[in-house]
């Protein structure tokens, strides 16, 4: 009898302990802290409307720096989060017109087929822009705005992707933007302050001054914080850190030997030599001698739209010199940087007076430069296999974009005592492949 | 000159393995009466698992033997990410370690015993839900080791006996992670490394009997190496990333470390006896994990992993009442440090400190014919960050295993 009973509770046991054998899953419990998200309004510029792969589409709004935050909030009470979305059937729209870039397989002036960004179609949907999707009923939360200088947020202006979205022909960013009394706001402004002066080669110089930024920038949070509203800011990245000015090499020119001592007859007299093998490519440079040209520098920059062809099949770079719309020269670069930091510098110091939560956008860049492993997958700046940045190498792809809004949450967590959780930049696309 | 710069270094973290319920790649499942006692039993002799246990104790056994054994394992394992905060859980199939012990002898009471033994120290699968957070790091590791074991046992006297068995070791491994490469439909590329893995060693034991309560036992298992020579790493990738990822052989090994203990077996009075294990592991040989691929691409590059384990002590303590002429009882309990630093923490060894609880019992049918049950159970929790994925969070095991062996004696 003793026995029996011995057996059966160890047979009960052993049943008991293989079915309670499961580790138990605490619900999390997450928190708003400090900050009040049932309304949230995200102003920015073509980073935070989820402009990737050179358009703005569905697909990547669905997945913009703004649309992952505002979800995340959801968690903690956020409310409905509108996005001025282009049609889901639409293939989208560039700046310049043009459709979305994918990834393919592209032959050049040599015959040689490899993989590379094409277009997916011959243009973009005009339609995109030909219609305004504006409603009382459901106003935006998303004022990211591919192009969208911090100047112009104050007035009416004619940029296509505001005009799209626009209460009116006369309504300014700000006037839409505050519209639905945000309770909670980020700010992302500036990149495309400097963005028409680092793409141009340094060609097209409009940046504002230091203290118009700074006045801009002032009044701007004066108004979004108006009512009480808590917030988010963020600094600008240096922007000549991405792929659209790291991805050339600037000693992409490979010399065989009878090319060698062509371009050393040629180029000696004016101090320059060559060797087989790699060498610095020649660039136009009014201020390096009578011919305006020079080799460039190892920490100058060569930007994404330099005609490709040309320099394999044409003696760009070489007998031609690289016009100075595709470089980067270190006077420029140093120009830049010093405009970047000056601005940053004072959105810091206004993060502080008006007791905002700032994102370190300018050192998220640089971690990427460096490359760090994110969940076991290794994330960079490079082109295409980074996994950050879209084929257009300016803007962050969906991967790219929910890693940064992780940046973002930690930041509010950190300075609203908020608990929100991050998302799994892992189950956001990357780059494509065929 | 405008290059596409295909992925460097993503296969840059593969990771062999060991066993969630384990401390390090040891498990201690090889004998039920050991089991039943808190996996401690190196001074005592009870059956063919001292074989295991302690060639030295083989001495003292006085009759042949056949032992056959199993011991399901049913362990599961939790992940909650500490970002995220969400939770993602192992599938794992059931384990089925088994084990198969013979003792021999020419004649009653001969001083020398033949053993041979067959047992499973791997033989488990850790398997991953779809799409877990750390997916690049491991989806699923299936391993299974078998270790043949000749032993010969020699009592030099009436109080010390002397036994060593050489180990050939065989196993397969089957490795699995998704690749960070997205098709035109956004499904990730997925890895497969599968390969048969060999290795010898040895297995030596003395037993003492100190005086007719005490027994002292001293056994040392020597290092394992296995190798894994001719393994296949199988690559699904977008068709524009083939050539990146050339399938192809791929060579590794995993050290297994040894094992000194140190037991002692006390016979407190006729119905109640105890025992104590300490051992050393020595994993401070495992401090890389290193593969060798066949073809290397810029994608594909032969990676060295640290894993800077530390050699670390085990306790083991159990029990025994005899109930009466035909049923014994067991029960016992353990703590073993985890020899895995914060920083080595992976997906495939969740491991942590632990006490784990055990009973078991022993039923004699017969003079010749016996079972044996046993019951071990843990749970585990660690946080950590591991410095090469970077994945953080806690992971929490719970794991189960009752075991079962029919004993046969003549």
């Amino acid at each position: 009898m003793n026995r029996i009973i011995t057996t059966i509770s160890l047979v009960a046991f052993t049943v008991l302990a293989v079915l309670s054998c499961k580790p138990k899953y605490n619900e999390p419990t997450y928190s708003k802290g400090e900050i009040n998200p049932s309304r949230f309004v995200m102003i920015g510029g073509s980073h935070t409307a989820g402009y990737m792969n050179d358009a703005l589409y569905y697909e990547g709004q669905e997945n913009s720096l703004a649309n992952i935050i505002a979800r995340q909030l959801g968690k903690v009470g956020g409310g409905n989060f509108n996005q001025p979305l282009v049609n889901q059937s639409s293939i989208g729209i560039s700046s310049n017109l043009l459709s979305p870039m994918k990834l393919g397989y592209k032959t050049d002036c040599k015959g040689v087929t490899s993989l590379s960004p094409i277009r997916i179609a011959a243009q973009g949907d005009l339609g995109v822009f030909n219609q305004n999707i504006y409603s009382t009923n459901d106003l935006f939360g998303n004022y990211g705005i591919p192009g969208l200088k911090l100047a112009d947020v104050f007035s009416s202006n004619s940029n296509p992707f505001f005009t799209r979205m626009a209460s009116s022909l006369s309504a300014s960013v700000l006037d839409d933007a505050i519209a639905s009394n945000p309770t909670f706001f980020s700010v992302f402004l500036g990149v495309e302050d400097v963005m028409d002066f680092a793409k141009s080669g340094g060609t097209i110089e409009n940046l504002p001054s230091a203290t118009s930024f700074q006045n801009a920038y002032t009044n701007l949070l004066q108004v979004m914080t108006a009512n009480g509203s808590k917030g988010v800011i963020a600094t600008i990245p240096d922007v000549s850190e991405m792929p659209y000015f790291t991805t050339i090499p600037w000693n992409g020119l490979t010399l065989d030997a009878a090319s060698n001592s062509t371009l050393n007859s040629i180029y000696n007299p004016l101090g320059y030599y060559f060797s087989v093998g790699s060498n610095p490519f020649m660039i136009v440079d009014s201020t390096a001698n009578v011919f305006a040209v020079r080799q460039i520098l190892s920490s100058e920059l060569l930007t994404l739209s330099l005609p490709l062809d040309s320099v394999k099949c044409n003696q760009m770079g070489v007998l031609f010199p690289i016009r100075d719309e595709f470089v980067l020269d270190a006077g420029e670069l140093q120009y830049l940087r010093g405009v970047i930091a000056e601005y940053n510098q004072i959105i810091r110091d206004l993060a502080a007076e008006y007791n905002l939560a700032v994102v370190n956008v300018n050192e998220f860049s640089k971690n990427l430069q460096t490359g760090f492993v994110y969940n076991g997958v290794t994330m960079s700046s490079k082109f295409v296999s980074g996994g950050a940045y879209s084929l257009d190498g300016i803007h962050f792809n969906a991967k790219g974009n929910a890693l940064l809004a992780n940046e973002f949450i930690k930041s509010i967590n950190l300075n609203y005592k908020s608990r929100i959780p991050q998302v799994d930049a892992n189950s956001f696309n990357s780059t494509l492949f065929p | 000159m405008k290059q596409i710069y295909i992925f460097s270094c993503i296969l840059s973290l593969f990771f062999l393995p060991k066993l969630s319920y384990a401390q390090g790649f040891q498990v201690n499942f090889q004998g039920q009466k050991q089991q039943g006692m808190g996996c401690a039993g190196t001074a005592l002799y009870q059956d063919g698992a001292s074989i295991f246990y302690n060639p030295g104790s083989v001495a003292f056994s006085n009759e042949n033997s056949i032992n056959i054994a199993s011991t399901p394992i049913f362990s599961n394992v939790l992940y909650v990410d500490s970002a995220t905060k969400q939770g993602y859980r192992t599938k794992n199939p059931v384990g089925t370690p088994f084990s198969a012990y013979g003792i021999f002898q020419a004649h009653k009471h001969d001083k020398l015993k033949f053993g041979i033994a067959a047992y499973t120290p791997f033989g488990s699968t850790v398997q991953w839900e779809e799409n877990w957070i750390g997916r690049f790091a491991l989806t699923r590791l299936e391993l299974k080791a078998i270790y043949i074991q000749p032993t010969l046992s020699y009592r030099i006297a009436d109080v010390i006996g002397i036994g060593a068995g050489f180990i050939i070791s065989t196993g397969n491994v089957n490795l699995q992670k998704d690749v960070p490469v997205q098709d035109s439909i956004g499904n990730y590329g997925h890895a497969e490394l599968a390969g048969k893995a060999l290795g010898f060693g040895f297995n030596a034991g003395i037993h003492y009997d100190l005086n007719k309560k005490i027994t002292v036992g001293i056994t040392y298992r020597s290092q394992i190496n296995m190798k894994v020579k001719n393994g296949v790493a199988t690559f699904t990738v977008p068709a524009s990333l083939n050539t990146n990822f050339p399938d192809g052989a791929f060579t590794g090994a995993l050290p297994l470390p040894n094992v000194t203990t140190l037991g002692w077996a006390y016979k407190a009075t006729k119905k109640w006896q105890f025992v104590l294990d300490i051992n050393y592991v020595g994993w401070k040989v495992y401090d890389t994990l290193a593969f060798d691929y066949e073809k290397n691409t810029t994608s594909l590059l032969d990676t060295k992993s640290a894993r800077n384990y530390k050699s670390i002590f085990a306790f083991r303590g159990g029990g025994m009442y005899k109930a009466n002429g035909k049923l014994d009882l067991r029960f016992g309990s353990g703590f073993g440090f985890s020899p895995v630093p914060d920083a080595s923490v992976t997906p495939e060894t969740p491991d942590a400190n632990r006490f784990y609880f055990t009973g078991g019992l022993s039923y004699r049918f017969t003079k010749k014919f016996s079972i044996d049950a046993s019951i071990y159970y843990t749970q585990i929790k660690r946080t950590a960050q591991n410095t090469e994925t970077n994945l953080y969070g806690t992971f929490r095991t719970k794991a189960i295993a009752p075991g079962f062996s029919l004993i046969y004696k003549w």
